[in-house]
């Protein structure tokens, strides 16, 4: 169970990579906010939960939210099979690592530079 | 850390770090190459200096303004008319170049009084231009000129012209991208806010870090109109300069070069509240993503996918062709900043090539980060490198094509490696649906060229065949072919314009009110 969650989170994470951009800001608080809002929103649509587009950040991640779970779950069928619970723990993986990958884990040196 | 060492690189250990390549299993936290550091003394330099960051790549496509350098005239000779931003005022940005010939006795006195005279002779010899852009370079900026003052007394003498100070000297960052850096936080400082636009719609955008090489703005431009949007301004573009000054009422900045242009992008989100939202310009796919996703923004996404539709129907079944006959050519993907990360990934999966290796200039980390994230695994990554190591690193990969500037580029051709321009292009527009169809045909058209194959005979030592007759490019490109491929109805070559520009100036949209108006009306 654990090793499919792991595919599954890298399949993920590999679409994320190759195809999108909103996960490479250039400063390290950019980046836990696009993360953090997009793949929030992005586990809310899978999950048929409301999504808060008040304000124009809050509708620009809700776009590309959008996009994300419209590509996952045309390419990735097994997604249509998991419960809410499962897309939740699923999610929090993806943004654990995308996290870690982005952030934390990174090597670049400019994303803590305090100005742009 | 996979780091590629390059032979020719051994006596200079540093550069070791500078390389990587992308092996199994190998994700950004074990293969990144360092970027964006001052070049390595001893390790010979393709890069461009501060001031060319600033004013060629950026300033300059302005198209009505009067771009100025206070400095030696070799500064900015070498760019009169080489650059391919066009624009819709019959190019005036490029037809004249300016600057104050600054020579050793201005060293010795100082260049002030030359530069204000230089910058009213230039408005008097174009008095329909009121606008000026002044760029420092490394003789004015080492003397001490104060160029600023010299600007606002012009403009308190003559309160018809706004001159934009660029103080971005040659040596003022590690390579060409320390100057876009400046320019766009110099010109947020100085010019946005200072002009109130015309809105004209609801959906209203800057559409930021693109230059319009061989109309590619145009193009995009088109779309966004066929949308209903407004596109208050574009940075820099086909873009006029108080336009850009009203950059801060926009709903939304489109961002295409985050590499050249972010920090405006987030600088007007702190300061103004504007989201950025990255979008990719080149290639079906992501083109339709990003016409879908400013759709989604204003509520229009029906207008996008209608264009989204259209521009597929017609244009898919040329990119179809050119992909079969591209299939599996190994590509190195050298062009600046942006490109290697807008086309790694989308020149795989539309064109069917490998691209083996990618390298920047001057490229920032984040860059290497997008683009080895959407190459595959193998893909060499090159920061800054030298000559000696572009010609060791195509001896290795032996690509069949490489994308990349003018100056690498002849090397490539000595080697007989055929190489596109990836900065200016050779038949653009590459941008939007049919733009990357016309990427296709030029790729297509380099490797297959007769001409081409003749370079690999050696006069020198070969033997030249008297018994191969006449060759086309088709004759060399479908020699592998099946005849379902070569015979298909579904797929056929490009069948565009030369010109596909001229056409969109006249063009005329559908005008969308704004809802305000509409409901005032009533």
């Amino acid at each position: 169970m654990e090793d499919m969650m792991k595919d599954r989170t890298e399949q993920l994470v590999d679409y994320i990579m190759k195809k999108c951009l909103w996960q490479f800001h250039s400063r390290s608080w950019d980046r836990e906010k696009q993360n953090e809002g997009i793949l929030t929103k992005t586990m809310q649509l899978l999950c048929d939960e409301p999504v808060d587009i008040g304000n124009p950040t809050d509708k620009v991640h809700w776009v590309d939210a959008v996009c994300l779970a419209d590509a996952f779950k045309s390419r990735y069928p097994w997604l249509l099979t998991m419960d809410k619970a499962e897309i939740k723990l699923l999610m929090q993986g993806l943004k654990d690592r995308m996290d870690y990958l982005t952030i934390t884990g990174s090597l670049n040196a400019e994303l803590t530079d305090p100005h742009y | 850390m996979p780091y590629h060492e390059f032979e020719c690189s051994k006596c200079i250990p540093e550069r070791k770090k500078h390389a990587v390549i992308k092996g199994p299993g190998e994700d950004l936290t074990s293969a990144l190459p360092l970027g964006y550091l001052n070049t390595i003394p001893g390790s010979i330099s393709e890069r461009g200096c501060a001031y060319c960051g600033a004013k060629h790549v950026i300033g300059t496509p302005m198209k009505d303004v009067i771009h100025m350098s206070h400095g030696p005239v070799g500064c900015t000779y070498d760019t009169w008319q080489t650059k391919r931003y066009i624009s819709d005022n019959d190019n005036f940005q490029l037809k004249y170049t300016y600057a104050t010939d600054m020579k050793e006795k201005h060293v010795i006195f100082g260049a002030e009084k030359l530069l204000k005279q230089n910058i009213i002779e230039a408005f008097k010899a174009f008095p329909d231009k009121k606008r000026m852009t002044l760029y420092q370079t490394c003789a004015s900026a080492l003397i001490g000129d104060d160029i600023n003052a010299i600007a606002q007394e012009v403009m308190e003498e003559m309160p018809d012209v706004d001159i934009f100070v660029c103080n971005s000297p040659g040596f003022g960052g590690p390579s060409q991208s320390g100057g876009h850096h400046k320019i766009n936080i110099a010109w947020i400082n100085q010019k946005v806010g200072n002009v109130e636009p015309k809105i004209t719609s609801d959906y209203v955008i800057n559409y930021v870090g693109e230059y319009n090489i061989q109309g590619d703005q145009e193009v995009m431009q088109d779309y966004f109109k066929r949308m209903g949007i407004q596109v208050l301004s574009t940075f820099t573009g086909n873009g006029s300069y108080d336009d850009l000054r009203a950059m801060h009422r926009a709903h939304l900045n489109v961002l295409e070069c985050a590499r050249s242009a972010e920090y405006i992008c987030n600088e007007l989100r702190v300061r103004y509240g504007t989201p950025r939202l990255d979008i990719d310009g080149f290639g079906f796919e992501p083109m339709s993503a990003s016409l879908r996703k400013i759709g989604l923004f204003f509520g229009i996404e029906d207008r996008a996918q209608a264009i989204i539709d259209e521009e597929t129907a017609r244009w898919k079944p040329e990119l179809d062709w050119y992909k079969e006959r591209l299939q599996g050519k190994k590509v190195c993907l050298w062009p600046g900043g942006s490109k290697l990360w807008h086309w790694a990934h989308v020149l795989h999966e539309e064109m069917g090539v490998e691209v083996v290796s990618v390298y920047s200039k001057f490229g920032h980390q984040g860059d290497f980060e997008k683009g080895i994230s959407r190459c595959e695994e193998g893909a060499l990554a090159i920061d800054d490198p030298n000559e000696l190591e572009g010609l060791e690193a195509m001896e290795m990969l032996k690509p069949d094509i490489i994308f990349t500037g003018k100056r690498p580029g002849e090397v490539a051709k000595k080697i007989r490696v055929p190489y596109l321009n990836a900065h200016a292009y050779h038949n653009g527009p590459w941008k939007g649906y049919e733009g990357w169809v016309r990427f296709a045909r030029d790729i297509y058209n380099a490797i297959y060229s007769p001409i081409h194959q003749l370079a690999f005979v050696d006069i020198s030592k070969d033997e030249i065949p008297t018994t191969t007759g006449f060759v086309t490019q088709k004759m060399l490109s479908d020699a592998n072919l099946s005849e379902d491929v070569t015979s298909s109805s579904l797929m056929r070559e490009y069948t565009g314009k030369y010109d596909v520009i001229s056409q969109l100036r006249g063009k005329t949209y559908p005008q969308i009110p704004p809802a305000a108006k509409q409901l005032s009306a009533v």
